[in-house]
């Protein structure tokens, strides 16, 4: 990145020094370092694909664009109308499989 | 947003956006091209500042938020999930300027006030150019393959892609006054009224073996494909093309020894004599003699090639169709005559250049698609013949990336045949920005599906260089039927970049692919024997049973028995054509 960039001030470093990272937030930094966060988004979205989560999701978008009108909607919109009927009808078995490989990661990770 | 510019439809920039751009000179972008990382194994680009950041919010410090962004103006990454947490808003809005920002994980632009994602050309071509070079330095490994193209069209548009309106299908019923007209003028089928009474074990109308004239299965194979050909079918049985008419008009209706060929004619004699109802096997000898006039270097008692024969059918009606002035001459349009209203489609292809990213883009028409079955051993690469009437022909490797990898499959031909290609440094295509040849990365992709998409496997190899020839026996596994999206271009363009600009022709053509993409298979010729003695048989699918056409000889046979044919050429119909009535064969 440029150097020469108007930079927001830098955070306090006393401000900060109370908060504890949170165990998810220990947990996202140790998947995405070691690269296996990478690994379970492609395998996700290839087992949401699979199961025509995907197409759902999709039809569900253009149906609410076609309601709504092409020029009146944003994209702030349709991940707010998608996200909590996506969360809901999500396959159990796919969570079932993605759990279980956060789970084995973390015992080889030994944390 | 979208507006239209040169009939293309491109996201209309948000203000923010145009301010932005007008403020910081020609390369706004600039400084996010070193930033841009792409990473198998979904080839997928991603904003980082260093390689190995791990992206967190500048303000609530979680790096667990499924939607950071980086602020292009000042590199700060926020998070953006309202209404609870949106620090990239809280920024844009207490920063003139700062509107502008970047996702992170999936390189897209946003527009922070107005909570929309924005489009750049310049910022998408990075991101493409980044994308295509990472996957040819990582082609030989990853499986996940191909690239992408940035699509800067370099020719016109072709001319057929005024948008066809697409007419609601209305049903009809005769009237009073039609049933009448109807009646004078038709000739009764013998079974029409016992309909109903059809026992299973006959044979379904329009079924009638083809005399063999002297090693002439390759003619009546096909000709079983074509007799049975939906739109084809419905042209000729409706009169569309009238033999008696069209001599007269052609003047040679006179009996000299210069009557004027005419394909259309014979064919249209040839269906009304294999719908007559009459079951005793049709000689197709005039068909023959017309077509000997036609294609007359393959004029002999020889056993010809089937594909060879069906591209020089489609040929010769073309040729002989009446000119008619007012409609394009073009292929493509599949106005010219009914050979290419059926079979014709479009194939676009990309080529990009790797040095500096220019893709020149070309489209064709072409009446079918030939696959290879393995590996190319001549090595002499993808050659697409932008005549019009040819086939394309294409390199594909089997699934997987040895030749031992198990069962190729259509799908699999298809799949290779829309990879890019890396044209190797023998090949070397000139490109217009550089004003040299330069390597480059070729992909095929389908612009436009016929009504019948015709597949033809390349069995026959013939080496000039080793001055043999051979056949390819391998199976292929084909499917009864095919969705052919994947392979369009809007698919193949989409799927590898996400949401970026291509100068397509808006969403409407997109919809009316997407509709019409899926194919039922109706007629597969299939290939036994050697090389130089072998025989064609064509298996057709009505009324949901399959019928071996062997020459003179018909039967009914299982799904089995086609699934384990060696196909040479496979017939499929799009599904919305493939008319209810022949699953239940009711008299209508």
């Amino acid at each position: 990145m440029k150097h020469s960039v108007n930079r927001p001030p830098t955070p306090d470093g006393a401000e900060d020094q109370g908060k504890e990272p949170t165990l998810q937030e220990i947990i996202n930094i140790k998947l995405i370092e070691s690269g296996e966060k990478e690994r379970l988004m492609e395998l996700l979205r290839e087992r949401l694909i699979e199961c025509g989560w995907k197409d759902e999701m999709k039809a569900l978008c253009r149906a609410y664009i076609k309601k709504k009108g092409r020029n009146n909607v944003t994209m702030d919109d349709l991940v707010h109308l998608i996200t909590p009927k996506g969360r809901a009808s999500i396959p159990d078995s796919i969570k079932t499989e993605l759990l279980q490989r956060i789970s084995s990661f973390l015992t080889s990770a030994a944390l | 947003m979208s507006s239209k510019i040169n009939g293309n439809v491109s996201p209309q920039q948000c203000p923010h956006l145009l301010d932005f751009r007008s403020r910081n000179g020609s390369k706004p972008f600039r400084a996010l091209q070193d930033c841009i990382r792409v990473k198998p194994p979904g080839g997928r680009a991603a904003i980082r500042r260093e390689p190995s950041e791990v992206p967190g919010c500048g303000t609530c410090e979680e790096s667990s938020r499924p939607r950071l962004y980086a602020c292009v103006a000042c590199a700060a990454v926020l998070c953006h999930s309202p209404p609870l947490h949106s620090h990239a808003s809280t920024h844009a809005l207490s920063n003139p300027g700062h509107e502008i920002a970047v996702d992170v994980d999936r390189a897209e632009l946003f527009c922070c006030v107005c909570r929309d994602q924005v489009y750049d050309r310049d910022f998408d071509s990075a991101i493409v150019l980044a994308q295509s070079i990472n996957a040819i330095a990582t082609a030989t490994t990853s499986t996940s393959g191909a690239t992408a193209m940035q699509c800067n069209v370099a020719g016109s548009q072709p001319e057929n892609l005024r948008k066809r309106r697409r007419v609601d299908y209305r049903p009809w019923a005769p009237d009073s006054r039609e049933h009448v007209i109807i009646g004078n003028h038709s000739i009764l089928l013998h079974d029409a009224t016992n309909a109903s009474l059809i026992s299973s074990t006959e044979l379904p109308r329009g079924l009638r073996g083809l005399n063999n004239l002297g090693n002439t299965c390759f003619m009546s194979s096909v000709l079983q494909a074509l007799l049975h050909t939906p739109p084809l079918r419905n042209y000729f049985l409706s009169d569309r093309h009238n033999r008696y008419y069209c001599q007269q008009k052609n003047g040679a209706f006179n009996g000299t020894k210069n009557s004027i060929l005419c394909l259309a004619c014979d064919m249209d004699a040839m269906f009304s004599a294999v719908f007559s109802g009459d079951r005793t096997p049709y000689s197709p000898a005039k068909f023959l003699y017309s077509w000997w006039q036609h294609a007359a270097n393959l004029a002999s008692y020889e056993q010809q090639d089937a594909h060879e024969f069906f591209i020089s059918v489609l040929d010769g009606i073309h040729e002989k169709v009446e000119k008619d002035k007012t409609k394009s001459r073009s292929p493509g349009s599949g106005e010219c005559c009914i050979a290419h209203r059926v079979f014709s489609g479009i194939l676009r292809s990309d080529v990009m250049c790797m040095a500096c990213g220019f893709t020149s883009t070309t489209y064709d028409p072409c009446v079918d698609i030939s696959l290879d079955l393995e590996p190319n051993q001549g090595g002499s690469g993808k050659s697409s013949s932008a005549k019009s009437h040819s086939s394309c022909n294409v390199e594909a490797d089997c699934k997987g990336s040895n030749q031992n990898c198990g069962i190729s499959t259509l799908k699999g031909c298809l799949e290779r045949f829309t990879r890019a290609e890396k044209l190797g440094s023998d090949q070397k295509f000139f490109c217009q920005k550089c004003r040299v040849r330069q390597e480059s990365l070729k992909q095929m992709s389908i612009r436009k599906l016929p009504l019948v998409s015709c597949f033809h496997i390349k069995r026959f190899e013939h080496s000039s260089i080793r001055k043999m020839s051979r056949k390819v026996d391998r199976y292929l596994q084909f499917p009864f039927s095919l969705d052919m999206a994947p392979y369009l271009s809007s698919s193949i363009l989409r799927n590898r970049f996400g949401n970026r600009i291509f100068p397509f022709d808006g969403d409407e053509q997109d919809a009316s692919n997407e509709l019409s993409s899926e194919f039922e298979l109706f007629a597969v010729v299939t290939h036994t024997g050697r090389l130089d003695a072998g025989h064609y048989v064509t298996y057709l699918r009505l009324s949901n049973q399959w019928y071996k056409c062997d020459d003179a000889w018909i039967t009914r046979v299982n799904d089995s028995i086609v699934r384990a044919a060696q196909g040479y050429m496979m017939f499929y119909v799009q599904k919305m054509l493939y008319y209810k009535a022949s699953e239940k064969q009711a008299a209508s």
